[in-house]
């Protein structure tokens, strides 16, 4: 590890106990663990939390509303971006709907959704509406910065629609792809979060905490959050390394000597 | 392939750029045509109309008996799949025209080992140099299954050396199997070098100012010899 490297952890690690220090000083210069409880009190409701029977269906269930959003948002959003990009009448027909997307606050959304909808769908929901805007207009830029020069080969060398999908459009979008699914990801959590808070489905963070905060467990509300905020990490985390994936598995084919065709 | 009164036209900015107006030439079957004329003077926009990548305005294109089928490419640069390995890029090319997977990469693999890239089939792109680039894509030109070839001046971005080695690999696979080749070029002793016939062409529109047919096989061509001195001068002036 060179010397830039360590420079640059050692400063994160002192601004992490920078933080942590502003806070005990608030809390005990507030001297109220409703209104702001010490980091100590924290973390030991986040440990007591973490050991509580429901907490894994509390956290399975938010995770499993993140992904079944991010995975309706990556594949309406990944085809419509790719479709729109090749037709500016379907791009025309889905301005509007785009810019409501985009305009219409969370919070509206989550509301409106909750009168449509029961409380286990309406995270999914205002995450897909949320998302959605963001993973296709990356998709759909993307296919405008599609090679001409490869577009006119395949158009010359006659290829098929199913192949240049697959080996040109594909394969030229995956970097629009990655930021925009990076992008959404990282919006989903908190908007199902919220609308978990707002909806109170039986189980996700977002309904302890409403919950907790109800009851003025400021200390259980601050160890959600920080489930969440690990929950985001983690989800990020993990979508890097899957990203990582294809290029291990040419790195291991090469060392092997399979032909990468 | 005839070319009969061929007029296409471009619209740039509110002006209407006139590129061809009734161009007419009779291709020789077979056979090596260079076009040689000024930058800009519309020999790609011939040879997009050629090979169907546009449509031109007015006239038509009549393909002689054998001529039928796909053109082969040949562009300024490579345009091969960085995604994809060099032994794939020339098999994409044949899955419209050989079903059996086998045979497309036999086929793709024997024109790699022809163009000396055998022992590079699985790298990509990226990994290549400029020249083994373009070696690859005169492997797949030829790979693919067109009895016409175009050739839009593909080693224009080549050093001298690497020029004249590309033009000997190409002319190698071309004596193996003499497609009817129409190649464009601003390089006056590299048309006399490879082509049967050179045409010499006006600026726009483009017409046919000269027709050179040259009878000396290709292995006796060469630029100090007083009859393409003689050339030379004539395709400059």
């Amino acid at each position: 590890m060179n010397r830039s490297t360590w420079r640059t952890k050692a400063i994160v690690a002192a601004s992490v106990l920078i933080l942590l220090s502003l806070w005990q000083i608030g809390a005990n210069l507030l001297d109220s663990g409703v209104l702001l409880p010490t980091p100590g009190t924290t973390f030991s409701a986040f440990t007591s939390l973490i050991t509580q029977k429901p907490f894994s269906l509390n956290v399975l269930s938010t995770m499993g509303r993140a992904l079944r959003s991010f995975l309706i948002i990556f594949t309406i959003g990944g085809v419509l971006g790719i479709l729109s990009g090749f037709s500016p009448a379907l791009h025309s027909l889905l301005l509007p709907i785009l810019a409501i997307c985009k305009a219409t606050p969370v919070m509206s959304v989550i509301l409106l959704a909750f009168i449509w909808f029961t409380s286990g769908t309406v995270p999914i929901f205002s995450a897909f509406l949320m998302g959605f805007p963001v993973m296709f207009v990356q998709v759909e830029q993307g296919v405008a910065h599609i090679s001409p020069q490869l577009r006119e080969m395949t158009k010359a060398y006659a290829f098929r629609p199913m192949d240049r999908l697959v080996h040109l459009v594909i394969p030229s979008l995956v970097p629009s792809m990655v930021t925009g699914a990076k992008a959404s990801l990282s919006m989903i959590w908190k908007v199902v979060i919220a609308a978990e808070v707002l909806t109170v489905p039986r189980y996700g963070v977002g309904s302890r905490m409403q919950l907790a905060q109800v009851q003025l467990e400021t200390a259980e509300v601050l160890a959600w959050t920080l489930v969440a905020i690990l929950l985001t990490t983690i989800g990020d985390l993990l979508f890097i390394a899957l990203l990582r994936v294809p290029a291990r598995i040419r790195r291991h084919r090469a060392k092997i000597g399979d032909e990468v065709v | 392939m005839k070319l009969v009164s061929l007029h296409k036209s471009y619209l740039v900015e509110t002006k209407r750029v006139q590129v061809l107006d009734g161009f007419s030439l009779d291709i020789h079957p077979g056979s090596i045509t260079a076009f040689v004329g000024p930058s800009g003077c519309g020999k790609t926009t011939l040879l997009r109309l050629i090979g169907s990548l546009e449509t031109p305005d007015e006239g038509s294109i009549i393909k002689e008996e054998g001529e039928d089928g796909p053109f082969g490419y040949l562009f300024q640069e490579p345009r091969l799949l960085p995604w994809h390995s060099v032994v794939a890029n020339v098999e994409l090319v044949l899955r419209p025209w050989y079903r059996d997977r086998t045979v497309r990469m036999q086929r793709a693999m024997d024109f790699l080992q022809m163009v000396g890239l055998q022992d590079y089939v699985g790298f990509r792109p990226d990994q290549l140099s400029g020249g083994m680039r373009q070696r690859v894509a005169i492997a797949r030109a030829f790979a693919y299954p067109g009895r016409t070839m175009l050739l839009d001046e593909p080693f224009q971005s080549l050093d001298s050396h690497l020029r004249w080695s590309m033009v000997k690999a190409f002319l190698t696979l071309w004596e193996a199997d003499r497609r009817t080749t129409v190649y464009v070029t601003h390089d006056v002793s590299e048309a006399l070098l490879m082509a049967d016939t050179v045409v010499r062409l006006s600026p726009r529109p483009m017409r046919v100012l000269d027709t050179y047919e040259i009878g000396t096989p290709r292995e006796h061509r060469s630029l100090g010899d007083p009859e393409f001195l003689e050339l030379q001068r004539a395709c400059y002036t």
